[in-house]
């Protein structure tokens, strides 16, 4: 049985990657969507993107507190996300560890995610 | 509630074959990019235009490797950076610049850097960029440099490795560049006719330099040297292939490089040690560069002028033509030296002389010549010089002055495998005179 996960990269800003020649840019990009590609094909990779690395804040009563952010420069922005479909964790952590952006400072958050949603309804997959 | 999960990925929709990017395409996206900007905007926005191929880079690289390469990426990466150049421009309200780029925004902003006929528009771009670097005005190689940093995509680590200089002192010297281009109005087009012949001495000479920097040094730091080689053999490639540059002397210069690349992977022993010509093994010399680089040097010899590029591709080409060390037409590569040092004095052509002049006429010789090299306390930095005197002075059985010079060369030698090389030497000296 699977479940779902995701992993949410931080540390994906462009101060991580400044210092990259041209090539080890090419690299990476090639090596990235290969994890990708392959988890795809084996059907534990569902969804996946970037994120742009600014937006809207939107907070307080009726959402009457919108500012911009979160911010570029912060490595704790969230710079995007896969969504698995996996065992387990410890399947989740494995393909993370796999992961080319290690090398390069990308922090993964894995994070399950429960089958259901706070109204009790079934969203994903049983 | 959340929305449903998915099974098939959306990146998969218009980019079913993520990474699939040309080789190298960021360093050679990156010349293209810098001429396509500096030709639209100036070369005296050439920092903005630099700060908005880099961001263009950033963004790919963030963007691509998480949503897959888009089947365009060269019109993504070129609208992503002329994005940045305008927002940087309207933000600067002093900018005499303003009013162009707004009028740029509203006729061109849709249109792609990148045309649908990019051959010639990217081979124009690159090389009036080409030219730009080599102006006249700057130093050769602050030229090299800027080169490098523009249309190689280099950054400054690389370049810094490549020179064997500090990233600091580099980074200083672009900036003094930069503003040297900007204080000339230097003109980003291609010089006018009667202007060509004296602007490409300027950019054969940079190209020249650009492949000896790799060439000399490439063993210290492998896969970066050869790929400044392979740059230079790129962007002369890309010269010749243009009217402008279809030249003899390119052709000459275009040949000694490629002859001398041939010769690349016989270099290092297979524990990395330094190998003479002599020990190398010849047939693990690229015979397609050889054969390439011969025709280039047969091209060379239209017309009457005789620089310094056909005497060092003449050179090469007894090199690579021989089938043996023992076989090689030294008689000629002395006279080349000859013709060399009265077109293009200087203390290292004097030295690769005595060389020759050795294997004509003996290493008693070749050291005589040595003396005779009338700034030759030039050299003594260079390791060069005391691993030749070294090498002359064994084949003499002279071990102890063969011993003293190696130990010269060791103590001033840069890179490993020379180092390496040099040990082996002393210990056989050594092991002899025991």
């Amino acid at each position: 049985m699977s479940h779902p996960h995701l992993l949410l990269f931080r540390n994906t800003g462009p101060e991580t990657h400044a210092h990259l020649s041209a090539d080890e840019r090419q690299d990476l990009i090639e090596r990235w969507n290969a994890w990708f590609v392959g988890l795809r094909d084996a059907g534990k990779a569902l969804d996946g993107r970037p994120l742009e690395l600014s937006g809207r804040l939107v907070s307080g009563p009726g959402g009457k507190r919108v500012t911009d952010g979160p911010f570029a420069e912060s490595n704790e922005a969230v710079g995007g996300y896969v969504l698995l479909n996996v065992a387990d964790l410890d399947e989740a952590t494995a393909i993370a560890q796999q992961h080319p952006g290690l090398e390069h400072g990308l922090i993964i958050e894995v994070r399950p995610m429960p089958p259901t949603c706070h109204l009790g309804v079934v969203t994903g997959p049983a | 509630m959340p929305p449903p999960l998915r099974h098939t990925a959306p990146v998969a929709e218009d980019t079913a074959q993520p990474g699939a990017l040309v080789e190298h395409f960021f360093r050679e996206e990156s010349g293209r990019l810098h001429g396509a900007l500096l030709r639209r905007f100036g070369v005296h926005h050439l920092t903005l235009v630099e700060d908005a191929v880099q961001e263009a880079m950033l963004r790919a690289l963030r963007h691509w490797s998480m949503g897959g390469v888009p089947p365009n990426p060269s019109a993504w990466i070129s609208r992503v950076a002329i994005n940045h150049v305008l927002d940087a421009l309207r933000r600067d309200h002093t900018s005499a610049a303003k009013q162009d780029a707004l009028t740029f925004t509203e006729t061109e902003r849709a249109a792609d850097l990148a045309a649908p006929d990019p051959d010639n528009v990217i081979a124009d771009d690159t090389l009036r960029l080409l030219f730009t670097c080599c102006h006249p005005t700057l130093p050769l190689d602050a030229q090299a440099a800027l080169a490098l940093k523009t249309l190689c995509g280099f950054n400054l680590t690389e370049i810094a490795r490549a020179f064997l200089a500090s990233e600091a002192a580099i980074e200083k010297q672009l900036t003094r560049t930069k503003q040297r281009l900007r204080d000339s109005q230097a003109e980003f087009a291609l010089p006018a006719e009667r202007e060509l012949d004296a602007r490409l001495d300027g950019v054969l000479a940079t190209l020249y330099l650009l492949f000896n920097e790799g060439y000399k040094a490439s063993l210290g730091d492998e896969l970066l040297r050869e790929d400044l080689c392979a740059e230079a053999i790129r962007l002369t490639r890309m010269l010749l292939a243009h009217p402008i540059g279809d030249r003899p002397a390119a052709h000459a210069l275009l040949a000694l490089m490629l002859l001398h690349s041939a010769r690349f992977p016989a270099r290092l022993g297979a524990d990395g040690t330094l190998l003479r010509l002599g020990d190398q093994d010849r047939s693990t010399w690229d015979q397609a560069a050889i054969d390439a680089g011969l025709q280039h040097l047969a091209r060379a010899a239209a017309g009457n002028q005789l620089t310094e590029y056909h005497l060092h591709a003449g050179i090469a080409a007894s090199h690579c033509i021989a089938t043996d060390s023992a076989g090689t037409d030294w008689a000629r590569i002395l006279a080349h030296y000859d013709a060399l040092l009265e077109l293009k004095p200087s203390p290292v052509v004097a030295l690769n002389r005595a060389v020759a002049v050795a294997n004509c006429h003996g290493p008693q010789a070749g050291l005589d010549a040595i003396d005779a090299i009338p700034d030759v306390d030039r050299l003594a930095t260079q390791h060069l010089l005391h691993a030749v005197r070294g090498e002359l002075h064994a084949r003499l059985g002279q071990h102890a002055a063969a011993t003293t010079s190696f130990r010269r060369a060791l103590a001033l030698a840069r890179v490993a495998p020379e180092q390496l090389h040099l040990s082996r030497e002393i210990e056989r000296l050594e092991a002899c005179s025991d």
